[in-house]
């Protein structure tokens, strides 16, 4: 299990699983234009906030929990990268408000990275390539994304038997300076890239015989429609939204120290 | 008339020196299943791109002599025309989904045709059902067993219907269990539907008894082309090296030996019936 298992789609039926990949987009981009918008922990916090139901109702803790643990170590980087900056360029605030500051940026980060991950967890690639079809994005280009999804865990399964040939006909993969270990991944990748192309082609002959590009207005077997919940999300998302731009423009946001102190 | 008929056919690939086959003349009636077989190299999946239009229209390269497949020449239709009557299956069970669900494969083609949903819907259930693979309507491929992918597979190709169904050895990537129920399907499609099926492939134990014909094909050329029996049990066969079933070996080696049985049998349950027979006498 790695990190990217925090962002791969579990085919699981929850209400967020049923929701129009098109409104889930609407409310991903509302969240992080407001992200941006905010330089405060406190909007910055109740962001962050909010999606937690969200994870829940989807029920996907498990995979939300390690996408969190995975970008931890970014999460601290940007802190102490935020901290140090702060702290060198910014010389009148006071250490509570730097420290403040860094944390807010990490927030940012954290909620960034929390709506992409239950976008990713709850939306099957299969209906991200209808949503972008029925956007009128081209059908080849769509086919080619669904495609390029299905065939990664193929790939990656692939990428480790080849890894272990090698391993055993005496293949140091972890060993050497810097050049040296990317030189050893040479002979991985070269069969890699072979099969990879030899298994396009096979798909394109596929692709012919069950008649690709035999008519201009080929069907499709799902179509996406908007329903209740996508309006809802969507509203919700506009709501959040307006009464972000209200708030950043006419409220005073104070600090949290103050708060509470 | 003939669903397929090649006359004078050779092939020669844009970066061959020599022809992959060179005067193929054959005919394939409606209804019958025919069995291509050949040591490795000697064109049978060249001969199988030629009755979807593959060749020449998605390989290129020089197809001389005539070639017609339900009455279009293959070489004035294109492919998706062509694919509309035969049905190709492949190899490699992996390279032939591409969806992310079994269900949204076997739709593949029938979008691409413009079927209407409601009939996709429709021919979905029923090739599903009929290849053994309802239960895996929703699952992605991947997850799927190769004989599972390969039914799959099958499953895609019959949604569209086709008059001809061609496999190119469909079970070589396989277990032995998964092959037999790869062939328990290709029969019964044959038997209950009539489907056409043109079947490459290199162990003829399962499968020679579905056969209506072999055909023995060697360094790019038709050798033989008859009734299974008299073709399995002919010298040049096995001189050929093709995988000759057991049963029938054993009737050669008891022949030898002097003692002849009624018929050669291609299968061990009929070799027990042709000893039982001969015994009593
Ligand atoms: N895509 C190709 N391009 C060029 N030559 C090919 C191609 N596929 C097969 N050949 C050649 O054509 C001949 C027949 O191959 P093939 O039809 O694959 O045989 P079989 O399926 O009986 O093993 C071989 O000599 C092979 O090298
Ligand atoms: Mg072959």
């Amino acid at each position: 299990m790695s990190v990217f298992d925090g962002f791969k789609f579990r085919s699981i039926s929850s209400p967020i699983h049923q929701l129009d990949p098109r409104a889930k987009f609407v409310y991903v981009c509302v969240l992080f234009a407001v992200a941006i918008m905010f330089n405060n922990i406190i909007p910055l916090l109740i962001l962050f906030l909010i999606q937690i139901p969200i994870v829940f109702m989807a029920k996907v803790q498990k995979e939300w929990m390690r996408s969190m643990k995975g970008s931890a170590v970014f999460a601290i980087m940007i802190f102490a990268v935020n901290l140090l900056s702060l702290y060198f360029y910014a010389g009148h605030e006071t250490f509570t408000s730097i420290l403040e500051r860094s944390l807010a940026m990490t927030v940012r980060f954290i909620v960034l990275v929390q709506s992409f991950s239950i976008f990713f967890l709850t939306t099957s690639p299969d209906m991200l390539g209808l949503a972008l079809e029925q956007s009128g994005v081209p059908y080849e280009l769509c086919f080619a994304f669904t495609t390029a999804v299905r065939f990664v865990p193929v790939l990656a399964e692939e990428a480790q038997t080849i890894i272990d040939a090698q391993k055993s006909r005496g293949l140091e993969i972890e060993s050497g300076n810097f050049l040296r270990r990317i030189r050893n991944y040479i002979p991985i990748l070269i069969p890699l890239i072979v099969n990879a192309i030899r298994r396009s082609l096979e798909l394109a002959e596929t692709m012919e015989s069950r008649a690709w590009g035999a008519c201009e207005n080929r069907t499709n077997l799902y179509v996406l429609k908007i329903k209740t919940n996508d309006l809802l999300l969507i509203l919700f998302s506009l709501l959040l939204l307006t009464v972000s731009i209200y708030v950043s423009i006419h409220v005073y946001i104070p600090p949290l120290t103050s708060l509470l102190m | 008339m003939a669903i397929i008929e090649a006359e004078e056919l050779t092939y020669t690939y844009p970066v061959g020196e020599k022809p992959a086959f060179r005067d193929v003349n054959l005919k394939i009636e409606e209804g019958e299943f025919v069995i291509i077989t050949g040591p490795s190299g000697c064109g049978k999946t060249t001969l199988c791109r030629c009755f979807n239009g593959l060749i020449p229209h998605f390989y290129g390269g020089k197809l001389e002599g005539e070639i017609r497949v339900c009455g279009l020449n293959v070489k004035e239709h294109p492919t998706y025309e062509i694919a509309q009557h035969v049905g190709m299956v492949f190899q490699n069970p992996e390279n032939q989904l591409f969806a992310l669900s079994v269900e949204k494969d076997v739709a593949f083609g029938l979008e691409n045709l413009g079927v209407p949903r409601k009939e996709i819907r429709k021919r979905i259930d029923w090739a599903l059902k009929i290849t053994g693979t309802y239960n895996l309507k929703n699952r992605p491929p991947y997850e799927l067993s190769g004989g599972q992918q390969q039914r799959a597979a099958i499953a895609s190709v019959l949604a569209m219907n086709p008059d001809v169904m061609v496999l190119d050895e469909p079970t070589s990537f396989l277990d032995p269990v998964g092959a037999e129920k790869i062939f328990e399907v290709i029969g019964r499609l044959n038997r209950e539907m009539s489907m056409t099926i043109i079947l490459v492939e290199h162990m003829l134990d399962l499968v020679s008894r579905y056969a209506d014909r072999i055909i023995v094909m060697h360094d790019g050329r038709i050798m033989m082309n008859g009734d299974p029996r008299e073709v399995l049990v002919s010298e040049e066969a096995r001189l050929v090296g093709i995988g000759i079933p057991k049963a029938t070996m054993l009737y050669k080696i008891l022949k030898h030996r002097g003692i002849s049985l009624n018929r050669p049998p291609l299968y061990s349950e009929e070799a027990c019936q042709v000893i039982r027979e001969a015994l009593s006498r």
